[in-house]
């Protein structure tokens, strides 16, 4: 692992010495597409000449890499451009590829990464070293399909990410929902818990049969995030959170996470191997999956607001399993896109494949056959394009899609994000004896400038 | 003017140098390069992400205080340590084994060097199934009602204790050591034992007279690349050990893939501890080594 990313950034100063120069054809393609001298026929017939398009996104899920070999690609090849998927095991991976090539200088036109699937601290990370294409979605002629007018709350999903603005230089692609499933076999509906106090209660009865992913794994810490938006001092629930930590100030936040860490401890022993003295957290989705498969925990928790419908249909969750409504009020919606780095080497296939992305076709199949909800937004459709959006959307078990809405709350702003990891890490992993505004105000100095 | 028998004879003196150029292309390129890379990082020195404090110890200086580090560095010695010595005794004893003639020796040797050609990721793979509570162990024991659950099985992965990591490391690494032991057996012959057992010695004197310092080379040898591998692997302790306090090379992927890139250089620095004491103690047992067989007066 470190061995190779080291190979990657040895290649890259290799290669840069040959390629030092940006490639002047990129450059004015980006200039006059950003400046909006370009017709989207333009778009295609760069396209074509640059002829691929390096997309680079999570492998893990094999119904996704099904489409996108069986769908997207045809798609891409009837408009002159061959899709080359990288399948990666971390999203990551690819900012860092984005990185060091611009590192080693290499710039749009002779990068490796056309387009990235991301979200949050990501996009984040790319937006805060300058590494992104500009502002483009609102540039594709399927932009018609997405909100953009601030005036309407729903827009909020496509105009910022984990609270960073998007500022059109990604566009979405799915949305997803934090869904908690339950295996009926063990957990009877009338003990379902909706809030963390009712899972408390069903812990102190059931003690070890809950856990929750290990932060600074983005699912645990939106398990995380939930849990200090319940417990909210001021009752104010995810609202405090959409401010960036230089406007929240490190001592207003301790304040407001106070009472949330300490919930996150008092339970500790009542999770995963509590009970035996070693409570253990599971590293990811797939561990606490197969957890969750072998009744070792009863509830089992992720992004994914049709997973329990794939999963009951690909065999990866029992037949028993249902999905409940927890926690109440404060279920994280997000979305996530994809974005074109700046020294993407084929800008013009990039935007084509982020405009087919955002087409009905691409959406409609996609929730048919991956179970991923729509990027685009519904209301902005026509009727017939609506209704079979609504037509491709797998069932759910045990809820219903109104209750899942009426319970949903927004992302924790990603430069938050960071300083509730560390604290979780130092507070709740190394159990730090440290006071917790102490704690807090450390992640925050920490921070990278 | 060189006459073509000069030219001959130089390229002659320079052919072994040829043949070690791929090797020292990779070695010096790719490993030197990246521990350089790691070097520099781990003291600041990362412009391409927007750091540049070279030459700033305190990275160093802030894990070294931590009292995790001295945790992580205690699993990490402990899991590589036993590992060695449980596999080293095991192979000494199977490598004496099959020395002997007995009937099947040629298929329980063969047997015995299978896990040499299964990948690590395979045996922890193995030990997930087999070991883990939802394993097949536990689900044996809830099916024949020693216990009412799966989950309620003695917790045997996951745990500091490390019995996965050992077990994974101690299947693998074995065969490995016997086969080098017993190498050195065939080669050293049977001629000064058996000359022994004539001259009335006990076995317990043959082994320790004639054998062992016969098989220490072979020892000394597995066991340098055993503990080297156990000190810097990844998997075994990532699936299979105790969560915090992580083994330094688990330590080090948790900061290099974190979403904050100034923690990239803190994971260096862990490497680069992790390199420090692998170093020290193997040059340490080399040092002794050398010590022992200039007792014997091999050297």
């Amino acid at each position: 692992m470190l061995l190779r990313r080291h190979f990657l950034f040895v290649a890259s100063l290799l290669a840069s010495t040959t390629a030092v120069m940006a490639d002047e054809a990129a450059a004015g393609f980006r200039a006059q597409f950003l400046a909006g001298n370009l017709s989207w026929d333009d778009v295609l017939t760069q396209a074509r000449s640059e002829g691929a398009v390096q997309f680079f996104y999570w492998g893990g899920d094999d119904n996704l890499n099904v489409w996108m070999d069986s769908v997207v690609a045809p798609a891409m090849a009837a408009l002159g451009v061959t899709l080359v998927a990288n399948r990666i095991t971390a999203t990551k991976d690819a900012v860092d590829l984005v990185i060091a090539d611009a590192a080693a200088g290499r710039t749009i036109g002779d990068g490796s990464v056309d387009a990235i699937w991301l979200n949050g601290e990501n996009f984040y990370t790319l937006k805060q070293q300058d590494l992104l294409f500009g502002s483009f979605a609102r540039a594709l002629p399927n932009a018609v399909n997405f909100e953009w007018e601030a005036a309407d709350a729903r827009s909020q999903l496509n105009l910022r990410d984990f609270g960073t603005l998007t500022d059109g230089a990604e566009v979405p692609w799915s949305g997803e929902q934090y869904v908690c499933a339950a295996n009926r076999a063990q957990l009877p509906v009338a003990q379902t818990p909706h809030t963390f106090e009712d899972l408390r209660a069903y812990l102190e009865a059931n003690p070890g049969k809950f856990a929750y992913i290990k932060p600074p794994h983005y699912l645990g810490n939106t398990f995380v995030q939930q849990v200090l938006y319940a417990f909210n001092p001021d009752g104010t629930g995810a609202e405090p959170f959409q401010q960036a930590i230089a406007d929240l100030g490190a001592a207003e936040l301790a304040r407001l996470v106070a009472p949330g860490f300490a919930y996150l401890k008092q339970i500790e022993p009542l999770l995963l191997g509590g009970p035996q003295g070693a409570v253990r957290y599971p590293e990811d989705a797939a561990a606490a999956e197969g957890l969750f498969r072998n009744s070792e925990i009863h509830i089992n928790c992720g992004f994914g607001l049709y997973a329990v419908a794939t999963k009951r249909a690909n065999g990866s969750y029992p037949q028993t399993a249902e999905e409940i409504i927890f926690p109440a009020g404060n279920m994280i919606k997000n979305k996530n896109y994809l974005a074109i780095p700046a020294n993407a080497p084929n800008p013009a296939a990039a935007l084509v494949l982020a405009n087919y992305m955002s087409s009905v076709d691409a959406q409609v199949t996609k929730l048919d056959l991956v179970g991923y909800p729509a990027g685009i937004d519904p209301w902005t459709l026509e009727l017939a394009d609506a209704a079979a959006l609504a037509a491709a959307a797998p069932a759910h078990f045990g809820v219903t899609q109104d209750e899942l809405d009426a319970n949903i709350a927004p992302d924790t702003n990603a430069s938050l994000v960071d300083v509730i990891e560390a604290t979780w890490l130092e507070y709740i992993e190394r159990g730090s004896r440290l006071p917790l505004e102490e704690i807090v105000a450390n992640a925050v100095a920490k921070l990278a400038p | 003017m060189p006459s073509p028998s000069w030219r001959h004879r130089a390229f002659a003196q320079w052919r072994p140098a040829l043949g070690l150029l791929p090797l020292g292309v990779v070695i010096i390129v790719l490993f030197g390069g990246a521990l350089l890379l790691a070097l520099l990082q781990s003291l600041g020195f990362a412009p391409w992400l927007g750091v540049n404090s070279f030459p700033d110890l305190t990275y160093f200086t802030t894990l070294w205080s931590g009292a995790s580090f001295w945790w992580s560095l205690w699993f990490t010695l402990y899991y590589s340590l036993a590992a060695t010595a449980i596999a080293l005794v095991l192979a000494i004893l199977l490598a004496l084994c099959l020395v002997q003639a007995f009937p099947g020796r040629a298929v329980f040797g063969s047997l015995s060097r299978l896990p040499l050609v299964v990948p690590y990721a395979v045996g922890i793979a193995l030990a997930v199934i087999m070991m883990g509570n939802g394993g097949v162990l536990s689900r044996l024991a809830a099916t024949l009602g020693w216990i009412d659950d799966p989950a309620q099985f003695p917790r045997l992965l996951n745990t500091h204790a490390g019995l996965g990591v050992i077990a994974v490391y101690v299947w693998k690494q074995l065969p490995f050591m016997a086969l080098s032991i017993h190498a050195v057996l065939i080669s050293a012959g049977r001629e000064q034992a058996e000359a022994a057992a004539v001259l009335g010695a006990t076995r317990h004197q043959i082994f320790r007279a004639i054998t062992w310092p016969q098989i220490v080379p072979g020892i000394v040898s597995s066991t340098l690349i055993c503990f080297a591998f156990n000190m810097g692997a990844f998997e075994a302790p990532f699936i299979l050990g105790g969560g915090f306090p992580d083994t330094l090379p688990v330590l080090a992927w948790r900061y290099f893939t974190d979403a904050d890139y100034a923690l990239q250089l803190q994971g260096m620095a862990v490497v680069v501890s992790i390199g420090l004491v692998a170093g020290l103690l193997i040059a340490l047992y080399l040092a002794l080594y050398r010590g022992y067989e200039h007792r014997l007066g091999r050297v």
